[in-house]
Parts: C-alpha cells; sequence; structure tokens
C-alpha cells in the first residue's frame, strides 16, 4: 500500500525533515539531529506532526458502556473535559492497543496507534452487537503536539488563557479564530504540553502559527526519532515493543490502568493472573557503559538468561545509554545488576525507575508547588 | 605531501608516505546521523582491505566499517570512543579513527580520489 502524506508533509519537506515510511504514513524521523530535538524539549519546546495517530469517534448515550466492556480503566469516573489512558484488552488480557479516551459531551474519542487503527476499528465492529456508531475520523483529523518548559506560553498566544489554564489530562473544544479545535493537556514526553486537535485543513494554519509564536520560546521541529527517545526517557511503553497481544498489564506494570471493580471482557483473566503472580515484569535500566541496546538484545544475570530488551536508546538528557526490558520477575528490583549483549559482548546495566528524567507534566508541576 | 582517497563504502583515507589515516565521509555520517557509539580495533591489528575494522552506531542504525587498504593499525584515535559525535561534527579532523601503516601500496590505484568519489555520491542520493 502507498503510504499516506499527513496534511504538513509539504512543512516537513520545507524545513528539510528526513521522512520514513511509519505505520504507512510518511512523517520526519528527523530534521536535523534527533538527539538536539530530544534536549531541546526538556529545556525549551518542541512541535511534532502527530497526525498518523487514528481517532475512532464512538458515539451517543451507549457510548461508555460498550467500551466499559472492552476496556481496563473505568471510562465511567470521567466527566465531559476529561480524558484518560486506557488499553483495550482481549479475554485472554493480551493488549490490543493502548489509547486516549477523551469523554466528550456526547461521544467518546478514542486515539488509537496508527498500525493499529484497523485491527482495533475491526474488533469493536465485530462485537458491535448494539448498533453503536463508531467513525473512523482519522482522515479527517490531524494532530499537533507542542511538549516542553515553554509551550504554555505559545498556546496562552495563539489560543487564549482558557487553554492555557487547563489541568494535566483535561481539554476544551472551542472555535478559535473561526475554526475548531480540541486542545488537551498531555503528551507522550513527560514534559508538560498540550496536543492540538484540528481539521486536515486547518492544521497547516495552526502549524504556521504555533510555529510562528514559537520563535521567541525555543520551539524546535520534532520527528519521530525525537518522540521515541522523549517517551523512553519518560519510561512510557510503545505498542509494538513494552505491549502486544502477548503481553498482560501486570507484568508490563500498568497496572495502574486497570480497574478490577468494572466489568470488562478481560476481568476473570486477569484475576487469575494475579492469583497465579507474574513470571515476568517490565523494567527500565541503564548502561553503565557505552552500549546502544535495541530490541530482542538478551538480557543476563550472571551466566542466566533472564529476558529481552524491548527498547533502547541514547538519553541526550541524562547523557547515557537506557533501556526497558521483559526479565524474570525475581530479578526485577531496582537497584539488581544486570547485562545486555550487543553484538556478541555483555555490557552491565543496573534495573532504575522508569521514569529516568523527573517527570514535569502539568500534574508533577503542581505537586512540587504544593 | 598527502592525498585522500575514498571507497565505495563511503570511507576516507588520508595517505602521507606509507602511512594512512581513516575515517567516514560527511556524506556518511550524514546518513547515519548522531553517532553514539563506536568500536575500532586495536593498536597491532593487521587487516586486510575491505575488512572489517570496526562499528559506528547512531541513533538510527549500527553499521560496519570497512578498510580501505591493507595495512597494520599503528594508531587509534580513543579520545573519539567518548566522543563519538565528533565522527558527525568533524568527519575528515577530529573524527578520524585509526591509521595504518600501508601494506600494499597498489590498491591505492583502486579507490577513488575526490572529484570522482563527489561524482559517485551525487549519483547515489539521485537514485
Amino acid at each position: 500500500m502507498e503510504p499516506k502524506k499527513t496534511s504538513l508533509y509539504q512543512k516537513h519537506i520545507q524545513e528539510k525533515g528526513k521522512i520514513i515510511d511509519f505505520s504507512g504514513w510518511l512523517l520526519p524521523v528527523e530534521y536535523k539531529s534527533m538527539l538536539f530535538e530530544a534536549k531541546a524539549v526538556r529545556t525549551s519546546c518542541g512541535i511534532f506532526d502527530a497526525s498518523h495517530m487514528g481517532e475512532l469517534l464512538v458515539k451517543g448515550p451507549g457510548a461508555v458502556d460498550f467500551l466499559q466492556r472492552f476496556t481496563s480503566n473505568d471510562i465511567s469516573s470521567l466527566v465531559p473535559g476529561q480524558m484518560q489512558y486506557n488499553l483495550f484488552l482481549n479475554e485472554d488480557a493480551g493488549v490490543i492497543d493502548d489509547l486516549m479516551i477523551y469523554r466528550k459531551e456526547k461521544d467518546l474519542l478514542c486515539v488509537v496507534n496508527a498500525s493499529n487503527k484497523d485491527k482495533v476499528l475491526a474488533w469493536l465492529t465485530e462485537n458491535n452487537s448494539i448498533g453503536i456508531e463508531i467513525e473512523d475520523a482519522s482522515s479527517k483529523m490531524s494532530l499537533i503536539a507542542l511538549q516542553g518548559l515553554t509551550a504554555c506560553n505559545i498556546v496562552r498566544e495563539v489560543f487564549g488563557r482558557d487553554f492555557e489554564d487547563l489541568g494535566y489530562m483535561s481539554f476544551l473544544e472551542k472555535k478559535a479564530e473561526g475554526r475548531d479545535v480540541l486542545v488537551s493537556r498531555s503528551g507522550y514526553t513527560g514534559e508538560d504540553g498540550f496536543e492540538i486537535y484540528t481539521s486536515w485543513d486547518d492544521a497547516g494554519f495552526w502549524w504556521d502559527k504555533l510555529v510562528s509564536a514559537g520563535k521567541r520560546y525555543g520551539l524546535t521541529f520534532c520527528g519521530l526519532g525525537a518522540r521515541d527517545i522523549l517517551r523512553i526517557e519518560a519510561g512510557y511503553p510503545l505498542y509494538g515493543h513494552e505491549i502486544d497481544e502477548e503481553t498482560n498489564p501486570y507484568e508490563a506494570s500498568l497496572g495502574w490502568a486497570v480497574k478490577l471493580k468494572k466489568e470488562f471482557i478481560a476481568r476473570d483473566r486477569l484475576f487469575k493472573i494475579k492469583e497465579q503472580g507474574l513470571k515476568r515484569k517490565r523494567v527500565g535500566f541503564i548502561m553503565q557503559s557505552r552500549a546502544l541496546v535495541r530490541q530482542g538484545y538478551p538480557v543476563y544475570s550472571g551466566e542466566e538468561k533472564i529476558g529481552e530488551v524491548t527498547s533502547g536508546t541514547y538519553s541526550p538528557n541524562l547523557e547515557k545509554f537506557i533501556g526497558m526490558a521483559y526479565i524474570e520477575k525475581d530479578y526485577a528490583q531496582i537497584g539488581a545488576k544486570i547485562s545486555v549483549e550487543v553484538r556478541g559482548k555483555r555490557y552491565e546495566a543496573e534495573i532504575t525507575n522508569f521514569s529516568f528524567v523527573n517527570q514535569k507534566t502539568k500534574k508533577n508541576l503542581s505537586k512540587e508547588a504544593a | 605531501m598527502s592525498t585522500t582517497k575514498f571507497t565505495k563504502s563511503h570511507e576516507w583515507a588520508k595517505v602521507d608516505n606509507d602511512t594512512a589515516v581513516i575515517g567516514i565521509t560527511d556524506y556518511a555520517q550524514a546518513q547515519l546521523g548522531d553517532i553514539v557509539f563506536i568500536e575500532l580495533p586495536k593498536s597491532g591489528d593487521s587487516l586486510k582491505q575491505s575488512s572489517q575494522f570496526g562499528t559506528v552506531e547512531s541513533t538510527k542504525a549500527a553499521s560496519e566499517l570497512y578498510l580501505p587498504l591493507s595495512g597494520k593499525v599503528i594508531e587509534v584515535n580513543e579520545d573519539l570512543i567518548n566522543n563519538p559525535q565528533w565522527i558527525n561534527e568533524f568527519p575528515q579532523e577530529k573524527g578520524w579513527m585509526i591509521k595504518i601503516k600501508i601494506e600494499n601500496p597498489v590498491e591505492l590505484d583502486g579507490l577513488m580520489d575526490e572529484v570522482s568519489y563527489k561524482e559517485f555520491v551525487d549519483k547515489e542520493a539521485h537514485t
């Protein structure tokens, strides 16, 4: 299949973005340097085209009850204007996808991974025996992520104070300059930031406005490479790496997004998993010397193979090589020494907290102030 | 007087009498992106032309390094191990990798000069 272009494709070409095919979308992996870009987000601000993400609208009064059955987190706890991280789980408690659910006045907006959008849509449709309307709005919507310390200044200048005052994991839908936008205080970087949903055609207009306002605030164009580095630094999972249909939320350290008090199709299985105990666990680790680890590299404790790397990168903000892995549960202790095999050589690493950097999302900023 | 020769796998060799300093070209570093890791041979290693003498790794991928000329390694840029970004910043100066004693000068004839390498890269960039 021919890869698709986002509505911002020409902007990326103008800025000399290095274009790759990511899940069927042509997007910049970096402009000049992904290390520079990932650093800019933690020191000033970065702008990302995330229009590849899938948007599914589940409509009408039955939407909450319908989605409750297929998800692990409790959607009924949301009031309009709030959003939530959630997981689509199958009956075996395998992860079909991870997603953000936006509680709108009438509908639920599910923002899913580009690589899983068609699968999720087919799965929901197949299980939709009660005639819930599900609209795939992905080709009508664009998504711009503005992330970093100075993002709120830019949002205030472009969209106004209402948007700047948004709380973490909250959103506002409004007309600005005669155009509909949905802006949420959220992101995939561990920094304060916003995600801006626009119509397909308006994305260029808002991109230019944000870039122009951002000049005074150190705004940097960021590609998918920086997005990946930043999410690893923040300890966030990525589908196809830390989670897939073979992983359950507990071993993925996503138990906080599982609410067993509600009814859903994976519930029985999750109770069993809890009862039986976990075999393996997702951990974060810091390499003790220079060595870039990648998905699939074997992890050892002494001479015993105990797991595999799921993601790895060089962290320009820590100036260290970091990664995540699944390892046998008994070895998953913070401070424990492990080693990773890179091209036939073993390199030492130490297990750490997931969040390699200090999270500076709005929620954490207000905690610090309190 | 020194001359610089180039390989199709984008290494350069700055030849001065019977020694050559080896590195990768500006074109190669731009293709690789941010370089974060380098592995080099030890001083004293003898290697054949076109054999792998090391590995360079960017945030995107790892690439093998091929020796432009047969020879014995007489010097290694140890500072590069902790500063691999120099390969991006100064590929033909501070980003040099190893110095060898040339074993077989005839091999020089098979390498490209700067003009032919530039043509070669222009062609590669447009295919």
